[in-house]
């Protein structure tokens, strides 16, 4: 009898114990996945630009600096790497683009562009997957934080072998907004 | 009641409330099983309510299983491609980074008013559609608003919700039925009733067994509306744009023309109900009254 109970609060345990980890790894792994989303929109925004800075090159060529300001933020987030860096690329590239769009808006002829109107849906779906993959990124980093943080499941993050994560944070305070890209 | 709730609270109050409903509907479930027992006695109930639970079981399983089959063949809704409509599948597309939820079907309901449901048993079988009607009238922000909103009855799991609503009021309703016309036939009653031929009783299981079926429809309409409400405060927390669905909703109001399809069978899949507000009474609504849920979007709005 004693035997049976004994092995009853063990498997319970066990059970228990495999919960918590399991749990743990869960968002671990999440946190990972978001992350990658994160990565995908973002290359999406960067095959965007070329065929954008085309388009806008053949209306409004003399917007030099507007132009290689795009460009250049281009080239830095495709080969950034580690959250910090491509979420600081990240921020740039948004400004630089808000920049470039601004600059559109005095060219009634590019606006009216065919090419342009594609682009600007397209451009305003990645802006959005950007952001809310970005969210999304963070909701599950939250989950993750606070699990290691809080009981039971901080007394198992040490054998997960599961650390806390970084936030996703953009430099720039305007692009932590929703971007509506209103042309 | 709408000052100063977010979309976090705004989605644990209403979740709390449904549990509190399915809780009232598996005790008026109880209710009337008891009431049977006094009335017929032991013999006759432990035939006829699992005969009840059973058949509405069965009913409303297949409806919910088959969810995303029938209801396209019951609205005509058609299936698209994303090469049908581009800039939807983007919008849909924003949704699904934005919840971490599958993709889902996508199908057009041709009809001249603005509206959209969702449905399937769980997110793997999710669709969601949208009548012809509202892809025109509304803008970027709005239509991904509407889809958060549909996406937000996926992640809730409203199909199944709404089926363990409708199987516990349809068993109710056929309990009920099979008893009152026992009652009429005069048949069913145990003899060796013994205890329970007290006449106080009697009557009270008699009330009990008249007004549980009207109960029960109150209740599941209750359970409707609290899920519409849900799926506002869930959608607010996928898009964090209150402002998109407050303004969606806005046009739903605005606009006077219903889906053709009318049937009461389907109304609750619906975004805005498509059954006249003046021939519903308030209680019996599947949705909460559209102004309410402006007003409760507002309130997330101004928190900014």
């Amino acid at each position: 009898m004693e035997i049976i109970i004994i092995l009853g609060v063990v498997a319970l345990l066990v059970l228990f114990f495999v919960a918590q980890y399991n749990r743990l790894i869960r968002l671990n792994v999440s946190v990972s996945e978001s992350f990658a989303q994160i990565e995908v929109q973002l290359k999406r925004r960067a095959d965007l630009i070329p065929n954008l800075v085309e388009t806008v090159k053949g209306y409004a060529a003399h917007e030099k600096s507007t132009l290689d300001a795009v460009v250049e933020a281009r080239a830095k987030a495709t080969s950034a790497t580690g959250i910090n860096e491509v979420a600081a690329a990240d921020g740039m590239l948004t400004q630089a683009l808000r920049g470039l769009l601004m600059v559109a808006e005095a060219y009634p002829d590019l606006k009216a562009s065919s090419n342009f109107l594609a682009l600007q849906e397209e451009l305003s779906t990645t802006e959005n997957k950007v952001s809310f993959a970005r969210q999304f990124y963070n909701e599950n980093v939250r989950a993750l934080n606070t699990a290691i943080k809080t009981i039971p499941t901080n007394f198992f993050a040490g054998f997960a072998k599961v650390t806390e994560r970084p936030f996703y944070e953009v430099e720039d305070p305007q692009s932590r907004e929703v971007p509506n890209v209103a042309f | 009641m709408a000052s100063s709730v977010n979309f976090r609270a705004a989605q644990a109050r209403n979740k709390r409330k449904t549990y509190l409903l399915l809780a009232s509907m598996g005790l008026l479930t109880g209710l009337v099983a008891y009431a049977a027992l006094i009335y017929f006695g032991k013999g006759t109930t432990s035939a006829v309510v699992p005969i009840a639970v059973t058949i509405a079981l069965v009913g409303v399983w297949g409806s919910y299983y088959g969810s995303d089959k029938l209801v396209i063949t019951m609205t005509g809704a058609r299936l698209i491609q994303e090469s049908d409509n581009p800039q939807l599948f983007n919008l849909i597309h924003e949704v699904i980074i934005a919840s971490g939820l599958p993709m889902p079907k996508v199908a057009i309901v041709v009809d001249d008013a603005p509206n959209a449901f969702a449905t399937g048993r769980d997110p793997d079988h999710a669709l969601i559609a949208f009548t012809t009607r509202i892809l025109e009238v509304m803008d970027r922000d709005e239509l991904q608003g509407v889809i958060a909103h549909e996406m937000a009855h996926v992640a809730n799991r409203d199909t199944l919700v709404s089926a363990v609503a409708a199987t516990t009021a349809g068993a109710i309703a056929i309990l009920s039925d099979f008893m009152i016309r026992m009652m009429w036939f005069g048949g069913g009653r145990d003899r060796d009733r013994g205890s329970n031929s007290n006449p106080i009783a009697l009557a009270l299981s008699l009330i009990v067994l008249l007004l549980a079926p009207i109960a029960a429809v109150l209740l599941k309409s209750a359970i409707s509306r609290k899920r519409e409400s849900l799926a506002d405060a869930t959608g607010v927390g996928f898009t964090r744009n209150p402002a998109g669905l407050r303004r969606a909703l806005e046009v739903l109001s605005a606009d006077s023309t219903v889906v053709h399809q009318k049937s009461n069978a389907v109304a609750h899949i619906w975004i805005e109900s498509p059954l006249d507000g003046k021939t519903v009474s308030r209680l019996f609504s599947t949705h909460p009254p559209i102004q309410e849920r402006i007003a409760a979007l507002k309130a997330m709005e101004s928190l900014g």
